[in-house]
């Protein structure tokens, strides 16, 4: 390790949707590598000390050759531009900053523009639109939650912060003793290492939440559940009238939900029952609810889709105008359906994680793709660009799981361009191609031409 | 004499063709019905880049081509005359209709008659999620007409229903007629799980046994009156054998956490 030092005081960790911001950081700046992260968990502690910038690897590429940024800008924005059903995906690992040129170049080309969230908390987008969200922030919880629900996730591994800072040994202002003034119940098919943390472990049986979740819903409205829930669910009726009769009486309750709603069997109705247990649960006492986001700024994107096209995720804009229709507009189904003919993806890695279909689509159209390492999607991409690493390397917004936005500092400088540079060029020349081409055919403004770019 | 559209180009990216309607095509020759926009992907092309157009409408189009699975919104907002289509249909059949009549000889796929409020659409083959159901936000679905598939349905059939009629030969999928407001849907082969969630009024009818949530409660053991009327109708459409005619069906009301207004019915022999 080298003398050359630096100590970075309150930055902030992007790995999970917690965005801790009190991290402590040292960095060699010789080595260009963060030495220690103190008060990071651990998945925090391997996002930082992993990070290492490939300084020869070059900018960009067109079909895995290198060439100058100019070059590959021109190549991108002519790509997007002919193609007539492009889509934009990924965003979710980026920040707000990045994400909102991402949602001015679809729009221009009037693409198709998805995040992660189609793929994680999709359904619980869905839900909050038709049922509603009785919301919180992080904050209110440690300071008031006396009874903490968590369904169908498992923080210790996937959040370990949430516990300490949020929700279960928390000390707030009305819960001064932590864990001691909560009850904590955690709802999953299997005993995870987050069970030994809570008070209480409710085994439901895989495929059953959707039940359980109504029959509490019912009994919260007085009504009559047949003792042979239990055969059905695995949860006997005793242990939920007894769940029912603690959440009415709690002070501040609180129901934390994990993709083991979202991503099993019923989906967004899965969510959409939980949220209306909550809301259900206004008639006696003060009870919220909220997804477990996991990308470190999954929710900055759904908060910047939303106040810039008006929907969350899932949104086209083929005709003008930007409509919503997950299902037909989200990502996986429109490349396994082969309706796309060309793709701008954003800090994710699709090719890697997609069913087959879609990814064998995707490596039949040119893409373009921005990340901060060599990915499987860089690889087949027809234009790859390298990013500096937001958080670390890239100052800017991202926001927490609980919709709060954070302001990131960076750590040390990358030799690379980021997200948002990247993508505002090829905004402006998208534009000036679309502009041109409209000119071309007498129009004043930005309109469509009938032919492709030549 | 019908107008004849003949796909002759398949499109690359969906399409979206809602021109494809007796409302837009009236009083239209072949030469004008071939002018006519359609959307390509965002490039707006007209109808006959991809269809050639024979004779003229007198009530009917026909629609016939190999490659019409990614033509959306056919016949969406008709209030009158009739489209026959030879062959597998894109998303949207029908969207909002208020009259008239499609005929699918073939499978149809997500969205057919969303929010369509009269008319009659019938498909020989499957369709998939959300058949006469709502747009993703609005509160209430269908309201009028009749949708009748001969095949099996996907998830969410009639969600949010609020009139009309939608009977299946085969099975369905989960949530059928979830947030129902009323209206009918019969389902002769079997339910999947969870049908009728948070329903307030309606029927759903089905000829096999089903799984049925916690909050859906026995009545009883009867002949519904008007069930002999319904079956009768569907007779036109389906084999209705005839124990079903003269049988008895289990009544279950519900959903309890709503109205508990609506109703199961299932074939009991």
């Amino acid at each position: 390790m080298s003398e050359n030092v630096k100590v970075v005081e309150n930055a902030t960790c992007t790995f999970c949707g917690c965005v801790c911001d009190d991290m402590i950081l040292t960095v060699d700046m010789d080595e260009k590598r963060i030495t220690k992260s103190k008060n990071a968990c651990i998945l925090g502690k391997a996002w930082f000390a992993e990070h290492y910038i490939e300084e020869d690897a070059p900018v960009a590429m067109i079909d895995n050759r290198p060439v100058s940024m100019e070059e590959a800008v021109e190549e991108a924005a002519r790509t997007l531009v002919n193609a007539r059903f492009p889509i934009t995906y990924g965003l979710s690992d980026t920040t707000c900053e990045a994400q909102r040129q991402a949602v001015a170049i679809t729009d221009t080309i009037r693409g198709n523009i998805d995040t992660t969230t189609s793929v994680c908390h999709g359904p619980s987008g869905i839900a909050l639109q038709g049922v509603g969200e009785s919301t919180m922030t992080l904050g209110e919880v440690k300071n008031r939650a006396d009874l903490v629900i968590y369904w169908g996730g498992n923080p210790a591994e996937s959040h370990p912060r949430h516990f300490g800072r949020y929700a279960v040994t928390a000390k707030g202002m009305f819960t001064p003793r932590g864990k001691k003034d909560r009850h904590v119940v955690l709802v999953d098919v299997r005993r995870t290492p987050s069970a030994p943390a809570a008070s209480q472990f409710i085994q439901v049986k895989p495929g059953k939440d959707f039940e359980v979740l109504w029959a509490l819903r019912a009994l919260v409205k007085n009504r009559r559940i047949d003792p042979d829930i239990e055969e059905e669910t695995g949860v006997s009726l005793e242990t939920m009238e007894e769940l029912v009769e603690r959440m009415k009486n709690c002070r501040y309750g609180v129901l934390f939900f994990g993709m083991g709603l979202t991503m099993t069997r019923g989906r967004h109705f899965n969510s959409g029952a939980l949220l209306a247990l909550a809301t259900d649960l206004n008639e006696y006492t003060h009870f919220v609810a909220k997804p477990v986001r996991g990308h470190g700024n999954v929710t900055g994107a759904d908060n910047v889709m939303s106040w810039q096209t008006g929907y969350p995720f899932g949104v086209n804009f083929s005709r003008g105008f930007p409509r919503f229709n997950p299902g037909e507009f989200t990502t996986v189904d429109l490349l396994a359906k082969r309706d796309v003919d060309a793709a701008l993806i954003v800090a994710t890695d699709p090719a890697s994680n997609f069913p087959q279909a879609a990814i064998d689509h995707l490596a039949n159209i040119p893409v373009v793709c921005l990340d901060t390492k060599a990915t499987l999607t860089s690889k087949l991409a027809h234009v790859a660009f390298r990013t500096s690493t937001y958080g670390i390397n890239t100052a800017g917004t991202v926001y927490r799981m609980d919709d709060v936005p954070i302001t990131l500092r960076k750590a040390f400088d990358s030799p690379f361009p980021n997200d948002e540079e990247i993508l505002t060029a090829i905004r402006k020349r998208v534009r000036e191609l679309v502009l041109a081409r409209g000119q071309a055919r007498g129009a004043t403004g930005v309109s469509r031409a009938a032919a492709p770019l030549q | 004499m019908p107008l004849l559209l003949r796909q002759i180009a398949a499109p690359d990216v969906p399409m979206e063709a809602d021109n494809i309607t007796p409302d837009r095509l009236t009083g239209q020759g072949a030469a004008d019905v071939e002018r006519l926009a359609l959307m390509h992907g965002s490039e707006s092309r007209s109808i006959g880049d991809f269809f050639s157009a024979t004779g003229s409408y007198d009530g009917i189009i026909d629609l016939q081509g190999d490659d019409l699975k990614r033509v959306k919104f056919i016949g969406a907002g008709m209030s009158r005359g009739t489209i026959r289509v030879e062959g597998d249909v894109g998303e949207h059949l029908g969207a909002g209709m208020g009259g008239g009549e499609i005929l699918v000889n073939g499978n149809a796929t997500d969205w057919v008659g969303p929010e369509m409020s009269g008319g009659r659409i019938e498909i020989h083959g499957n369709a998939g999620h959300l058949t006469g159901s709502a747009y993703r936000g609005a509160s209430v679905g269908m309201t009028g007409g009749e949708i009748m598939v001969h095949g099996n349905v996907r998830n969410e059939t009639g969600n949010a229903m609020r009139g009309g009629l939608i009977a299946i030969g085969g099975n369905s999928g989960d949530f059928t007629g979830v947030n129902m407001l009323s209206g009918s849907i019969f389902v002769l082969g079997e339910l999947g799980i969870r049908t009728g969630a948070g329903m307030k009024r309606g029927s759903i009818i089905s000829m096999k046994d089903a799984p049925l949530l916690p909050t859906f409660s026995y009545s009883c053991t009867y002949r519904p009156g008007y069930m002999t009327l319904y079956l009768l109708h569907l007779s036109r459409v389906f084999a209705i054998a005839e124990e079903y005619l003269q049988g008895s069906y289990k009544r279950y009301c519900g959903d309890s956490v709503e109205l508990n207004r609506g109703e199961i019915l299932l074939y009991a022999g």
